[in-house]
């Protein structure tokens, strides 16, 4: 199997490997998901229920909800936080979010996430902001 | 990121390990919001929700901060500290929360952070005056802090509020620049409404109904009276920041950016003009309202908090009634409002009447532990009646009525 590799901004930098979570709509802390469990909650949404606890969370952006980095800190406490955040571009509450748990969080890629990352793909965060898929 | 001498200097620890964090959390997040660097903030406003843990790691090794006023806001829930049992709180919920607030306490009280428990910490001397560049949390404080007294503050997220209150600087960014300010929503209103005479609710509903449309763009009222008070733009403003995200609101000939439309928008044309007619109003209000056979069981008051005047004349409506057995009236303002009219005598009017007066948020965010039997709340707030709504997931219903209308709902003559 081929990897592939993409670059990224490094918002907050770090290396982790992982599985990947691949939402489409913007993600946040509060309100779509439970930082008791780690499972997603936004009920319209096809990956309902699933944990995102320990997977590289891959999202368009972050949405409103300013208490959505305390949300974070008590999921990571919990160990049900994600384990990095790959963002076509971040907006500030998912970049604070990710930050104040100290894990990798990219945007602004060579090629657009969304489309290079599958759910359930493995992944690989290098410090430079490489992203090898695969 | 340009970052002053002694900036540097607290983002390389020489001022302790706390400070150290907060300073790469304001960098990173600057960076990525696109900041080349801070500026000093002289007040701010901080939430106490944060998780223990998070808040003695920012203050690890911070005596006591001395420099900017910062306050404490009032989002501690419906639940109060000292009035959590009669306010039929449940006591679970109440035991869990008055440990995190014990912890949190020992902290603020080492760090400095002022008791006002309010959302409006204005009326209790947190008051940045105009061009200051402050940190604040809590929608509502946010757009009046913007608003009313022309002081600047972003809608920060909760750690980067904690982390700019704890060093005394924030990211030079967004609301705190010019050209961010000026409206690009401009609200007029239709000839049949007598703009001289809106009631808080008639007010509250036109913020509603803004703040749906603009989102989070400014806004400038154009065709309110100069003669507005402290009350009546909080009642407008408020809901702008509830249906919408609207950061600053503009009142032609009033608010401190805007004595006129060039300066409002910067000379720049609208993207929008809202012209809203009396019928807007009224279809706002009848969003919230009772049904035949409804019957109200708990009237909330004071969100935002309540101020001395409308404390008076709440006290002067409440005259001579009494809060009906089974059914509970509750009043939210920040202590030393509640000290005040206690010297003049207006919280003994409410208190013997039956009503009970509280420190704590009325909005009862983000959670909220209403009391058990509470079925239909009535408020002259949009902003409450929103939350309520949507907090309790549509299980308790909420009703918009004036402040008068509020009280006659609950209360008999005595």
């Amino acid at each position: 199997m081929t990897l592939v590799r993409i670059k990224g901004r490094v918002v907050n930098g770090g290396e982790c490997k992982g599985e990947a979570i691949v939402l489409t709509e913007p993600f946040s802390f509060i309100g779509d998901f439970d930082p008791e469990t780690g499972l997603l909650t936004q009920q319209d949404s096809p990956l309902y229920g699933t944990s995102i606890a320990g997977k590289i969370l891959v999202c368009p952006s972050g949405r409103g909800g300013t208490i959505a980095p305390f949300i974070a800190y008590l999921a990571a406490q919990k160990g049900n936080a994600p384990k990095a955040i790959l963002c076509q571009r971040v907006e500030p509450l998912i970049a604070e979010s990710a930050i104040t748990i100290n894990i990798p969080i990219l945007d602004n890629f060579d090629c657009d996430p969304l489309k290079c990352i599958e759910t359930g793909q493995q992944v690989e965060i290098l410090e430079n902001g490489e992203v090898v898929i695969g | 990121m340009y970052l002053t001498a002694e900036e540097k200097a607290m983002l390389s620890g020489e001022y302790g390990p706390g400070i150290k964090r907060c300073m790469e959390i304001l960098v990173k997040v600057g960076k990525a919001s696109g900041a080349d660097r801070m500026v000093r903030i002289n007040s701010a406003h901080v939430m106490p929700k944060e998780p223990p843990d998070l808040l003695a790691e920012l203050t690890e090794g911070v005596s006591d901060l001395g420099v900017s006023f910062c306050s404490q806001h009032a989002l501690m829930s419906a639940f109060d500290p000292e009035h959590w049992e009669a306010m039929g709180v449940p006591r679970s919920y109440a035991l869990e929360e008055l440990k995190l607030r014990d912890q949190r306490l020992d902290i603020y009280k080492r760090v400095g952070f002022y008791q006002t428990n309010t959302c409006l910490p204005m009326l209790v001397g947190n008051l940045p005056l105009t061009g200051d560049h402050v940190s604040w949390i809590g929608s509502c404080a946010q757009i009046l802090v913007n608003s009313i007294l022309g002081a600047r503050t972003n809608r920060d997220g909760t750690v980067v509020n904690l982390a700019s209150a704890i060093t005394g600087c924030t990211p030079y960014v967004g609301l705190h620049l010019d050209e961010n300010r000026y409206a690009k929503v401009v609200v007029e209103f239709e000839d049949e409404i007598d703009t001289e005479n809106l009631t808080h609710a008639d007010l509250g509903a036109i913020g509603y109904y803004v703040g749906r449309i603009a989102g989070n763009r400014n806004v400038a009222f154009n065709g309110l009276p100069e003669t507005l008070d402290i009350d009546q733009m909080k009642y407008l403003m408020a809901p702008l920041s509830t249906s919408g995200s609207v950061s600053i609101c503009h009142i032609l000939g009033l608010t401190p950016e805007a004595s006129t439309l060039e300066e409002a928008t910067g000379g720049n044309e609208p993207e929008e003009v809202i012209l809203v007619s009396k019928k807007n109003i009224e279809d706002t209000k009848a969003i919230y309202d009772l049904q035949d056979n409804e019957e109200v069981d708990l009237v909330i008051l004071g969100c935002p908090h309540v101020t001395i005047q409308e404390m008076r004349t709440i006290s002067q409506m409440i005259e001579g009634r009494v809060v009906q057995q089974g059914k509970r009236l509750w009043l939210g303002m920040p202590y030393m409002v509640y000290e005040l009219a206690k010297e003049m005598g207006y919280s003994q009017a409410v208190e013997e009447a039956g009503g009970i007066v509280s420190s704590s948020c009325m909005a009862c965010i983000p959670d909220c532990p209403l009391p058990e039997d509470t079925k239909v709340v009535a408020t002259n707030s949009f902003k409450a009646a929103h939350y309520v709504y949507a907090l309790t997931k549509g299980k308790v219903k909420a009703v918009i009525r004036n402040t008068e209308d509020c009280l006659g709902l609950v209360c008999r003559d005595a």
